[in-house]
């Protein structure tokens, strides 16, 4: 640490140089991060908060819900599973609302079938829960409030004559990009399957059915049952249409940064060993050993980069305060940390290229002129 | 016996299908408290000499020995341990650390050991004062004179207390009024501290504060005076 300081001190503007190029990487980093978590939770809030551990489709339907059609029927023969501790219907289908006037602006939403009282509804912020006697009633998504929604309202849905009345307010939950009505499953049902023929002939048709069953095997639950394949809800999630695609895209260009700022910061430092090398002949000379050299570098390169990152992560949280509020934008304090660790670590690794120039030195170079 | 002794040194080169003989079963001692001089012509074998002395590099055949220790046997780990507690190398005057101040120069030998006490900083201020750096102690080498760049590096050379000191051409880059002070400088120090000191120069006009000169001639060493 002697040696790194006095010289980040004594060279500031080389070292500033540097740290500035760490802080955009990391600064760069950070919001790709927030920007793909704020995407990921658009797309799949809602799957992502089902207090679930495995879904059951269609076979075939390959995780995704608007390929699946099945009978509510099934959820009794799956209780029947000595692993299944609870399973209940799921659907899905997408919608359009309004108040009803005139020149209204419509508003685009998802509605999912739940049954009222059962694991999977959401707790509601505000309003009450579903209840199976009140057939229309629906929990809203709070960002409908801003659309001009409250608790009471009736509302009209596009292209049909159902009207949806709220009953509560639910925080964070959204589909497809989509804000959520939670709905009761029959109501769902007479929205989702309305034209004839629809339903594919299924009595009681619903998407899915999950479960809770943390020691499921999964694969002697579909040979019991005919025709269901059963998933994990991470396998649901990623089945969600778009979400790999979208996760996939922002990975590849956090993994792209993470590598390249690996390769700025060991080609900066190989350079700077490099026309140190006779400086640390010198101290060879004098006596210094391989890791009082390596231990200079390591160092120096540590507290840049911690200083780099940590000043990429204040950046980061200032310019989401400056983000517009619709903007998909969801900085994780988990991923913060897991990503400034990742790109602390491999600046350091990045750094070990230099460590192996420094054993080469031969202290001879410091006499000048090797006979 | 303490002091330096090399006997029958012999160090060769390859270049190419030929072999260079560098050192020539070279002899010499220095004990403590002695101060000898290799002169010779560029490419002679004095830096090779210097740097087999300094165990900078291992020779081919042949013994030398600091306090009785065969340095020729140590291990390459061990040599820069070697160096750094018996060895004090005063190096050309670019050699300082550019981005150290004067005080930490020498502190800096003391770190490669391990900590740095409150005595440590008070044997650096010391020593510096004494050769008379007392007002610079928190220069950089960039704001120094050749001299006292010069004078820096014998402080550091001094700063372990080693039995043996080397200096490779103190004098490369100095007018003759500054030289003449260096190698006083040395010399004086090298009777009172009590060290064996060998330096390498081609400048004939120090060898007046020399006890011995050898000459160094296509790699055979002999003593002149």
């Amino acid at each position: 640490m002697f040696l790194a300081l006095k010289e980040l001190k004594h060279a500031k503007l080389r070292y500033t140089l540097m740290s500035i190029i760490i802080v955009l990487i990391a600064w760069l980093v950070f919001i790709l991060s927030g920007l793909g978590n704020g995407l990921s939770t658009l797309s799949a809030a809602a799957v992502k908060n089902l207090d679930a551990d495995y879904v059951v489709y269609e076979d075939g339907a390959k995780a995704t819900f608007s390929k699946s059609l099945i009978s509510n029927s099934l959820v009794d023969d799956i209780k029947k599973n000595k692993d299944v501790k609870d399973a209940t219907p799921f659907g899905a289908a997408m919608a359009a609302i309004s108040h009803g006037k005139k020149d209204e602006e419509k508003t685009d939403i998802a509605v999912l079938g739940i049954k009222p009282g059962e694991f999977i509804e959401p707790k509601v912020v505000e309003g009450k829960q579903l209840d199976p006697d009140i057939k229309n009633g629906v929990l809203a998504n709070d960002t409908l409030k801003d659309k001009g929604y409250k608790i009471g309202d009736e509302v009209q849905v596009d292209s049909s004559t159902i009207k949806l009345k709220i009953v509560g307010f639910v925080e964070g939950e959204t589909y497809n990009h989509l804000p959520v009505l939670f709905s009761n499953v029959d109501q769902w049902r007479d929205y989702a399957f309305a034209a004839p023929g629809s339903n594919n002939g299924i009595k009681d048709v619903v998407n899915a059915i999950v479960l809770q069953a943390p020691d499921l095997d999964p694969a002697q639950l579909d040979k019991s049952i005919n025709g269901i394949e059963t998933v994990t809800k991470s396998a649901a999630i990623n089945g969600m249409p778009g979400y790999m695609e979208e996760n996939g895209t922002i990975l590849m260009m956090l993994a792209f940064l993470i590598v390249i700022s690996a390769f700025v910061i060991a080609v900066f430092f190989y350079v700077i060993t490099i026309q140190k090398t006779q400086q640390f002949g010198v101290m060879k000379a004098i006596g210094a050993s391989n890791g009082f050299i390596t231990k200079a570098i390591v160092s120096q390169v540590f507290v840049l980069s911690v200083v780099g990152i940590l000043i990429g992560v204040a950046l980061t949280y200032l310019t989401a305060l400056v983000f517009p509020e619709n903007m998909p934008f969801n900085l994780d304090a988990k991923l913060v940390v897991l990503y400034g660790i990742a790109l602390l670590v491999i600046s350091l690794l990045s750094s070990l290229i230099s460590v192996r120039q420094i054993a080469k030195i031969d202290p001879l170079t410091a006499l000048g002129r090797v006979e | 016996m303490n002091g330096l002794q090399i006997k029958n040194v012999t160090k060769n080169y390859k270049e190419g299908n030929s072999s260079i003989t560098a050192l020539n079963n070279a002899s010499m001692e220095v004990k403590p408290g002695e101060f000898v001089a290799i002169v010779g012509p560029s490419g002679s074998g004095k830096s090779t000499l210097l740097s087999v002395v300094g165990a900078l590099l291992k020779p081919t055949s042949g013994t030398v020995s600091i306090n009785d220790k065969e340095i020729t046997k140590l291990s390459s780990k061990a040599l820069s341990k070697f160096r750094l507690q018996e060895i004090g190398f005063i190096l050309q005057s670019s050699n300082l650390i550019p981005y150290l101040n004067v005080t930490d120069q020498l502190i800096l030998v003391k770190k490669m050991t391990g900590k740095v006490t409150k005595e440590d900083q008070e044997k650096a201020k010391k020593l510096l004062t004494e050769l008379g750096l007392g007002g610079k102690l928190k220069k950089y080498p960039n704001e120094l004179s050749g001299g006292e760049r010069q004078r820096v590096a014998i402080a550091r050379s001094l700063m372990n207390d080693s039995n043996v000191i080397l200096a490779d051409e103190p004098t490369a880059s100095l007018d003759s009024k500054r030289a003449h002070e260096v190698v006083k400088l040395i010399a004086d120090e090298v009777k009172k501290r009590n060290k064996a000191a060998i330096m390498v120069t081609h400048d004939e006009r120090m060898l007046t504060y020399c006890d011995k000169v050898y000459k160094m001639e296509d790699g055979i060493l002999t003593l002149q005076k």
